[in-house]
């Protein structure tokens, strides 16, 4: 199982960096729509790759779960 | 031999509450197996419903520097504001997202408290200030839609303004208010931006009453559903965007009878297709004044029809209690309070005390979180008695 959520990192990670590349070229055209959907896109992809690093266990939980 | 072992709640009401109940618990569980348990949104309905207002307000204050509240310019504004400021049009979706995912994640935060009965006794103050909060936002959201002032906008003030008409005896005074005369002028979008904006602030005001009796509230979702929440009302601001509305302005000329829909804020005007006026506004007022009832209504069960949903005011076992405050921090209430000990416990933590936990009944909401909150077993919910809970556990076990 974990490995999978490393693979899942891995290919959110990448999706991220795709995303980041369409916000630049949203901004250098001028299609300020793209841009900010993309923006949406790499912020949705982040919360996924915080999901699957918690659950991978190297992030949280909350002091007062351990 | 208690209610938790053999009660049955009893009577229409009572069972479906506890059918409810039982149902948004076992939606819990099978959302907890999605996501880690501090991570379940169903947790943080309140917190997600604070995170849009705040995106509101954000976006809100940008969209404010570039409107123009005027007949003949506020159309022309938002279209310059959406066309042509950079990432004018994002941040107008944006505002509108937000806007949805402030009512759903209200209304998800009323279904949950009604549904888990944390509506009852202590805890009819956020449930008051609650509804009162879902009707404020109704409202700034109808009002949003009337500053575009496009043909939607002239439809839907003039339906409103026979809503207000309808209302006997204030009805002439609350139109000549609203439309600031005796018709629509520019004062009448200077009043409809007033009743965007002066509601919107009121929101933080009836937020303060919201959260005023409770220690720890979750006002805030975890960081996971930050970047998730704000990214979705980026992604449909450029995905959907609000310009695939095209509808033309407003102009004295024009008649509209017809405007795109949207379910969570123009519903009542979307009856006015089947009811006269009156009868909505009335219909509004009953749903509200309903709402305003609930935790009372329910309050009508008596413990036994409660059944299961009934615990017991928390109570202090004297000879136990230590004195520690544990259960006072952590009361999200404020029921518990330390009072000078009149003299030693009988155990012997509680030999050598100063302070003694008193429960304050009026605001006891039979939760349960002093219990585990204690240590040293010095409280006890008097219908879900420790040994029952640890006897259920144990059968459910060998079960």
């Amino acid at each position: 199982m974990r490995s999978i959520y490393v693979v899942g990192i891995v290919v959110l990670s990448g999706l991220s960096l795709l995303f980041a590349v369409g916000i630049i070229y949203g901004e250098a055209t001028d299609q300020w729509f793209l841009g900010g959907g993309f923006v949406g896109a790499l912020l949705i992809a982040y919360s996924f790759i915080v999901l699957l690093l918690r659950q991978v266990g190297l992030i949280g939980p909350r002091k007062t779960e351990r | 031999m208690s209610t938790v072992a053999t009660g049955q709640a009893s009577g229409r009401y009572a069972r479906l509450m506890t059918s409810l109940l039982r149902g948004t618990l076992r939606l819990d569980v099978l959302v907890n197996k999605l996501y880690p348990t501090d991570f379940n949104p169903l947790y943080y309905t309140g917190g997600l419903s604070n995170l849009f207002l705040f995106t509101l307000v954000l976006s809100g204050i940008f969209l404010f520097f570039y409107y123009d509240a005027s007949l003949g310019e506020s159309f022309a504004s938002v279209q310059y504001l959406t066309d042509r400021v950079p990432y004018g049009g994002i941040v107008r979706g944006v505002h509108r997202y937000a806007a949805d995912g402030f009512i759903v994640g209200i209304l998800l935060h009323l279904l949950r408290n009604w549904f888990t009965d944390r509506h009852l006794f202590a805890r009819d103050n956020p449930w008051i200030s609650g509804m009162f909060l879902l009707l404020f936002a109704g409202f700034i959201g109808f009002t949003g839609y009337q500053l575009v002032w496009d043909e939607r906008a002239q439809l839907l003030t003039s339906m409103f303004v026979a809503m207000l008409r309808s209302i006997p005896a204030a009805g002439a005074a609350l139109t000549r208010l609203f439309i600031g005369g005796v018709g629509i002028s520019d004062g009448t979008l200077v009043r409809i931006l007033f009743l965007h904006i002066g509601p919107a602030t009121a929101l933080y005001v009836f937020l303060w009453w919201h959260y005023v009796r409770q220690r720890h509230p979750k006002i805030w979702p975890p960081g996971v559903w930050v970047l998730f929440c704000v990214g979705l009302v980026f992604l449909l601001a450029g995905a959907v965007p609000v310009t695939r509305e095209t509808i033309p302005a407003a102009t004295p000329a024009a008649s509209p009878t017809r405007f795109p829909m949207d379910v969570f804020f123009l519903i009542p005007f979307w009856l006015l297709n089947f009811l006269p006026a009156g009868v909505v506004v009335l219909l509004l007022v009953a749903l509200f004044v309903g709402g305003l009832a609930i935790p009372y209504a329910s309050r009508r069960e008596t413990p036994v029809e409660m059944g299961v949903r009934h615990s017991g005011v928390a109570q202090v076992i004297d000879g136990n209690c230590t004195g520690c405050e544990l259960c006072y921090y952590d009361c999200p209430y404020n029921a518990i309070v330390m009072v000078p000990s009149p003299g030693p416990g009988l155990s012997k933590a509680a030999a050598n005390r100063s302070l003694l936990a008193v429960v304050i009944e009026s605001r006891c909401v039979e939760c349960g979180i002093c219990i585990g909150a204690c240590p040293f077993e010095a409280l006890e919910l008097p219908k879900f008695l420790e040994r029952d809970v640890l006897r259920q556990v144990g059968e459910a076990v060998q079960a």
